[in-house]
């Protein structure tokens, strides 16, 4: 059994963007490009996902890139027949790039047994925003086995000096330590968010799931979202989902519940996606596709 | 010898004061998530099942932080305890870790308020211990740290023309938690964190402060249970007394650890969402 990757690379290449595609076990095909800027869908190439199925998909999106991925189609990883089978993603987002999936839904029937894998490794002001929306079972059913992981480093230096320093007065406030931080790890990485849900046999235990069977997240690590409760963030006053805001630069939208999409989930997405665009690094030099991507409209999912 | 406990007993002794629910440390505002649950709707015939759900999920990941937290403040074979330096760095990357799998804010709020009275006992009776020195070290590190993070946000913010931070707007409302629990004062140590370094201290081993851990959630849970619920309090204690081979066995896996990436992750989002809407509710008998 081999692992089937799909890869999808971007790097930015005089003015416009360089792409590397992979097809695996889905074909990525480009939507648009522009200067800095690509949309990329991934469609399935064939019936997904089967017992004994390792599928891998690697993406990295380079300096200042901004990459959307998009999915045409939901994924259903079906009944195994005592195989169980797999789903990684590999992300990398270089200095200043931002990565959008908003990913449809992941669904596990009754006797799949999947591992789903996540790995997010960002760069300076690098930033990703990553939609998983996971059900158990299709209608009628109470779904298969699940284990999803989720691991998100960021990279150091995080913040060179001289970031710091441009603003004197609130360094002398905090009393920040002049001297340097040091890495934290061998490899100078921190840990932002590291989840591992285990939805096989006591995911029905109070306070795990209970009786929901959907598990809906938007993830946004490497910036925080819009204020809660801002203008901004719609539905915010009497919100359907639960907004988590991590210690770090991120935070995670999440929706519980019976249900197998949540339209506030959506508005979300719409919420946060435009607030990371405008606050990317680069939109301080005011560059011409900042007008371009501020007028592209989100793109808009139904889900399954 | 693997236990810990020294000659005269003295581990066993401190794993009972720890464990004792009369130690200053403020454990009696707490119900261990139990009060929102049940406000939730949860039976509470069903409290055994939510103490297999901690002790499967955030309990897991709190007794491998103290356990972590413990190791790498601890003297090696050769009797050298770590460079404080080194111990103050590990400590820091300890607490990263906890905080990344930790990701409501309201219980890493809860975890940091009742770290706040362990170290009032630690800096007393072990004050001038270099491994507490370290974790005032670490404590710096962290705050600086988050002082990192905002002027990162500050920097996005100015790129947008946002005036001022979206982070003040957020607080006002109590949902700016994360940014604003450590925002003008030093980081405060996660409960795990400070207990790892008391365990180390008072002669305790990775598997006593492991099982410590699962046992003070069980029992918290146990007795918030008699004030919100007419249940017999030997049924409670009953409980806790059923709930030992899941302590133990989760006191087993997480005593090796030693590598803070190792800390295991497992979210309990229902867990997560009912602190968090507990932490925004007035009428209440605890505050977690």
């Amino acid at each position: 059994m081999t692992t089937d990757t799909t890869r999808v690379e971007v790097h930015a290449s005089s003015g416009r963007v360089r792409l590397d595609l992979r097809p695996g076990a889905l074909s990525p095909r480009v939507l648009s490009t522009g200067p800095g800027v690509a949309r990329v869908a991934l469609v399935a190439t064939r019936a997904l996902l089967l017992g004994g199925d390792d599928v891998r998909i690697e993406v990295v999106v380079g300096d200042g890139v901004e990459l959307e991925l998009v999915e045409v189609s939901g994924t259903v990883a079906y009944n195994g027949r005592g195989r169980s089978s797999s789903w990684a993603v590999d992300v990398r987002v270089d200095d200043g790039g931002l990565l959008v999936w908003d990913a449809l839904p992941f669904v596990v029937a009754q006797g799949a047994d999947v591992e789903r894998r996540t790995d997010v490794r960002l760069g300076e002001g690098a930033v990703a925003l990553l939609r998983e929306t996971l059900v158990l079972g299709r209608t009628g059913e109470t779904g298969g086995r699940l284990r999803s992981r989720t691991i998100v480093d960021l990279s150091a230096p995080r913040h060179p000096r001289d970031s710091r320093a441009a603003d004197d007065s609130q360094q002398d406030e905090l009393s920040v330590p002049r001297e340097p931080l040091g890495p934290r790890t061998a490899d100078g990485s921190r840990e932002l968010f590291v989840e591992d849900l285990d939805l096989r046999d006591d995911r029905t235990l109070p306070g795990i799931l209970g009786d929901g069977r959907v598990v809906d997240s938007v993830l946004l690590a490497g910036a925080r979202p819009p204020a809660a409760g801002g203008a901004d963030e719609p539905g915010a006053r009497t919100p359907s989902y639960l907004r988590l805001d991590l210690a770090g630069p991120g935070a995670v939208a999440r929706h519980l519940g019976a249900s197998t999409h949540d339209a506030g989930l959506d508005r979300v997405v719409a919420a946060w996606v435009p607030h990371v665009r405008t606050t990317r690094p680069d939109a301080r030099t005011g560059e011409t596709t900042g007008a371009v991507r501020a007028d592209r409209p989100i793109l808009q999912t139904t889900g399954a | 010898m693997g236990e810990g406990a020294g000659p005269d007993g003295r581990g066993e002794l401190m794993l009972a004061l720890l464990a004792d629910a009369r130690l200053p440390t403020g454990g009696h505002t707490q119900s261990a998530g139990l009060e929102p649950a049940l406000r939730a709707g949860m039976d509470p015939a069903r409290v055994p099942d939510y103490l297999r759900a901690r002790l499967a999920t955030v309990t897991r990941v709190e007794a491998a932080t103290a356990v972590v937290a413990r190791h790498v403040v601890m003297p090696d074979a050769t009797g050298c305890g770590p460079s404080s330096g080194a111990a103050a760095m590990a400590l820091a990357e300890t607490w990263h870790a906890w905080a990344a799998r930790t990701p409501s804010a309201a219980l890493r709020d809860t975890s940091q308020r009742l770290g706040r009275g362990y170290l009032r006992l630690l800096r007393r009776l072990w004050a001038g211990d270099p491994r507490v020195l370290a974790l005032d070290e670490a404590a710096r590190l962290v705050t600086a740290d988050h002082a990192a993070d905002r002027a990162s946000d500050l920097g996005r913010d100015q790129a947008r023309g946002v005036e001022g931070s979206d982070d003040e707007s957020a607080t006002a409302d109590g949902r700016g938690r994360a940014a604003s629990g450590t925002r003008n004062r030093g980081a405060q140590p996660p409960r795990p964190l400070v207990l790892g370094v008391t365990a180390a201290c008072a002669g305790l081993s990775a598997l006593q402060v492991a099982r410590l851990v699962g046992y003070e959630d069980t029992q918290t849970v146990a007795a918030a249970t008699l004030k919100l619920a007419p249940i017999d309090p030997v049924d409670a204690t009953g409980w806790v007394v059923a709930a030992q081979p899941a302590i133990d066995a989760l006191a087993y896996d997480v005593a090796p650890l030693t590598d803070p990436r190792a800390i295991p992750a497992h979210g309990a989002p229902l867990v997560e969402q009912w602190a968090e809407i507990h932490a925004r509710t007035t009428e209440r008998l605890f505050s977690a």
